[in-house]
């Protein structure tokens, strides 16, 4: 859709997240010989057989998807630190580190690159449930780290795809405690009650004249 | 009752989906510039009747401060009182009407503010031709705009030199990997000469592909 | 790309800007003005580099395709150059929307006016001419006298009431790139609060703004 950011809704679509996420590292062992790829992006390469090198994942689903090399799951995607995470998860009210991009990045590997990551099963099921643990966190396990006037959250290791949920949620809940607690709500009259921003409407302005 | 009219049309764009237009409602839009005439009328004689009265209770401080009796300044000091109440009262009927016309310019404001943003964003995906059956549902004011608008958008990506309308969404791999799912035989694609027998896996073209693919000749693999 | 404050840079920020890529800096960019509720400073410093790396890149892919270097290389810089443009064209682009919904707004406001490149001032000069000759003709004339302006309610306004004008006090999901100690939210004398370095944060816009001009926050 073409429409600007709203600050109502999320800013980016997920196939703008998962373009952002596409730019994150991961390491590939090639089977072909090709010399260095020197992209506006970044230099990456040169490639030769069986020896493990570092590029980004777009580069990485490209490659794969023509049979040129294989993916190393990254470290964080194994049965047992996936395991560790969810309990850890399942434990605490907080949120567990993980990479920013965990959702976009275990998506894309499970699309182009199944048979490269080992357990894919239980790997795929356990990402899930985290996905699962911490979104209904998100209600309860963000710290307010200030509530006089201003409002405002921290949110200490969410991801890009969470992050994403919560700031729409986020922006109108403290926006409607902001409000509630803002001294300038006493002087505001007619709110024109449309999706659109608007000017407030302060008011009459006509002052009625005594003589 | 005053405004509703015009909440109609305000409603009317609320409950429309996101980026889709209905009618440009010209019946009521009509009826709302006609309310707001009506307020008008009243109005007028409103404010001439307070400058009036105004002007009378001006006269009358001038002659009291030329000098008077006590009896006639009793009398002057009540018939100050009833100008003042008339006054206030044709102020408070003015001030109604005012105020009911501002909600109506607010509220044609709004529906022709927000039908517009729609407007501009359809600007964005189709370039600079209006599909028919948007086009019906647009006033002849607002189909000027979308040309006008369209023009200057043009003009900019001329002057910057780029095309800005192309792109909306991430680029992806142009090439995809497919399962032939018919015996379709030898065809000349974008970039190839390809055989498409059944069960086939094959690397083609994103767009080479797409018209098999939704006339169920074709999948997409994932892995 | 501007830094805006004066403050001296530790060594190796100083560093890891001298390695940031000008992609890296207009992803940034993007990022940034997607989720500013307001437009911000037009980079046009960085805009021009990304076009010649653009321009010299379809070069680079012309001259591949005349020598006939391998498919799979020409495709592979062909999808590096389709990202970079990508990035452009919707850094470009976002910048326009925003200033089509709130024209009248930043051609009034010198603080925004100032930040957008000469090109988008001419763009925005056009949609500004075309709102109001559109509000004219289908509201506006047909109204009484005092209440004909697009910008003021009626003739008996103070001040200009009928611009919208976007959000400053919306909320922003944002990440500092160092450690901010005693970080004043807002000027109502409230308890200030730290930020930490990296954590991902909350905040309406407005608290932050010049963190984001100055490049030390970025929006997410």
């Amino acid at each position: 859709m073409a429409c600007a950011s709203e600050p109502h809704g999320s800013a980016f679509s997920a196939a703008e997240l998962e373009f952002l996420a596409e730019d994150e590292m991961i390491e590939i062992v090639p089977n072909l010989s090709m010399k260095a790829l020197n992209f506006i992006s970044g230099d990456f390469g040169p490639f030769r057989p069986q020896i493990a090198t570092q590029v980004p994942l777009w580069l990485a689903v490209a490659l794969k998807k023509r049979g040129k090399c294989t993916i190393r799951a990254p470290e964080w995607m194994s049965v047992d630190k996936l395991a560790q995470v969810l309990e850890a998860e399942r434990d605490s009210e907080k949120f567990q580190p993980l990479p920013f991009h965990y959702v976009e990045i275990s998506r894309l590997l499970f699309d182009h690159a199944r048979d490269d990551i080992p357990d894919i099963y239980m790997v795929r099921s356990l990402i899930e449930d985290i996905k699962d643990v911490r979104f209904h966190k998100i209600g309860t396990g963000l710290e307010i780290i200030s509530k006089e006037r201003t409002y405002a959250l921290r949110l200490k290791n969410l991801s890009a795809m969470e992050a994403n949920i919560v700031r729409p949620f986020v922006t109108s809940a403290l926006e409607t405690f902001y409000k509630l607690s803002s001294s300038e709500m006493i002087q505001e009259s007619n709110h024109v009650p449309n999706r659109q921003p608007q000017a407030t409407n302060r008011g009459p302005r006509r002052q009625l004249k005594d003589r | 009752m005053y405004g509703r009219k015009a909440t109609e049309l305000v409603k009317e764009f609320a409950s429309s989906e996101p980026g889709q237009l209905s009618t440009f409602n010209n019946d009521v839009f009509a009826q709302v510039l006609e309310e707001c005439n009506g307020h008008l009328l009243h109005l007028e004689p409103l404010m001439m009747n307070i400058q009036e009265n105004e002007n009378k209770l001006r006269d009358k401080r001038s002659e009291e401060e030329m000098g008077m009796s006590e009896d006639e300044r009793g009398n002057s000091e009540a018939e100050k009182m009833l100008i003042q109440s008339a006054i206030k009262s044709d102020q408070f009927g003015a001030l109604i009407h005012h105020l009911s016309l501002l909600r109506n310019k607010r509220c044609l404001m709004a529906y022709v503010y927000n039908r517009a943003e729609v407007i501009r964003n359809l600007g964005w995906m189709v370039d600079s031709v209006l599909p028919e059956e948007i086009e019906e549902k647009l006033s002849g004011t607002e189909k000027e705009y979308f040309k006008k608008h369209a023009n200057t958008l043009q003009s900019y990506m001329a002057e910057v030199d780029l095309h800005l309308t192309v792109d909306m969404v991430p680029p992806k791999d142009p090439y995809i990997k497919v399962r032939v799912l018919d015996d379709i035989g030898e065809v000349v694609l974008s970039d190839q000469v390809a055989n498409l027998a059944r069960h086939a896996i094959m690397f083609l073209r994103r767009t080479d592909a797409e018209q098999y693919i939704t006339q169920g000749q074709m999948e997409e693999l994932t892995s | 790309m501007d830094s805006g404050g004066g403050e001296g840079y530790a060594v190796d920020d100083y560093e890891s800007l001298m390695s940031t890529t000008d992609v890296e800096l207009l992803k940034t960019a993007w990022r940034n003005e997607k989720a500013a509720p307001e437009i911000l400073k037009f980079d046009s410093n960085l805009v021009q580099r990304s076009r010649q790396l653009i321009q010299f890149m379809e070069e680079t892919v012309d001259e591949f395709n005349k020598n006939g270097v391998d498919p799979l290389t020409v495709s592979l810089y062909q999808m590096d150059l389709d990202r970079t443009m990508f990035l452009l064209r919707s850094y470009l682009r976002t910048r326009l929307q925003k200033i089509e919904k709130y024209v009248f707004h930043i051609r009034k406001t010198a603080e925004l006016w100032n930040r957008l490149s000469l090109k988008e001032q001419q763009f925005a000069e056009g949609c500004a001419i075309d709102l109001k000759d559109h509000l004219e003709q289908s509201v506006l004339s047909k109204l009484p006298e005092q209440y004909q302006s697009h910008l003021r309610q009626s003739a008996a306004s103070e001040d200009d009431d009928m611009v919208p004008e976007p959000q400053l006090d919306a909320y922003v999901v944002c990440r500092s790139k160092r450690y901010l100690g005693a970080f004043q939210l807002d000027d109502g004398g409230e308890e200030p609060v730290n930020i930490e370095a990296d954590d991902l944060y909350a905040l309406p816009y407005k608290s932050i703004k010049p963190l984001v001009e100055s490049g030390q926050i970025d929006l997410v």
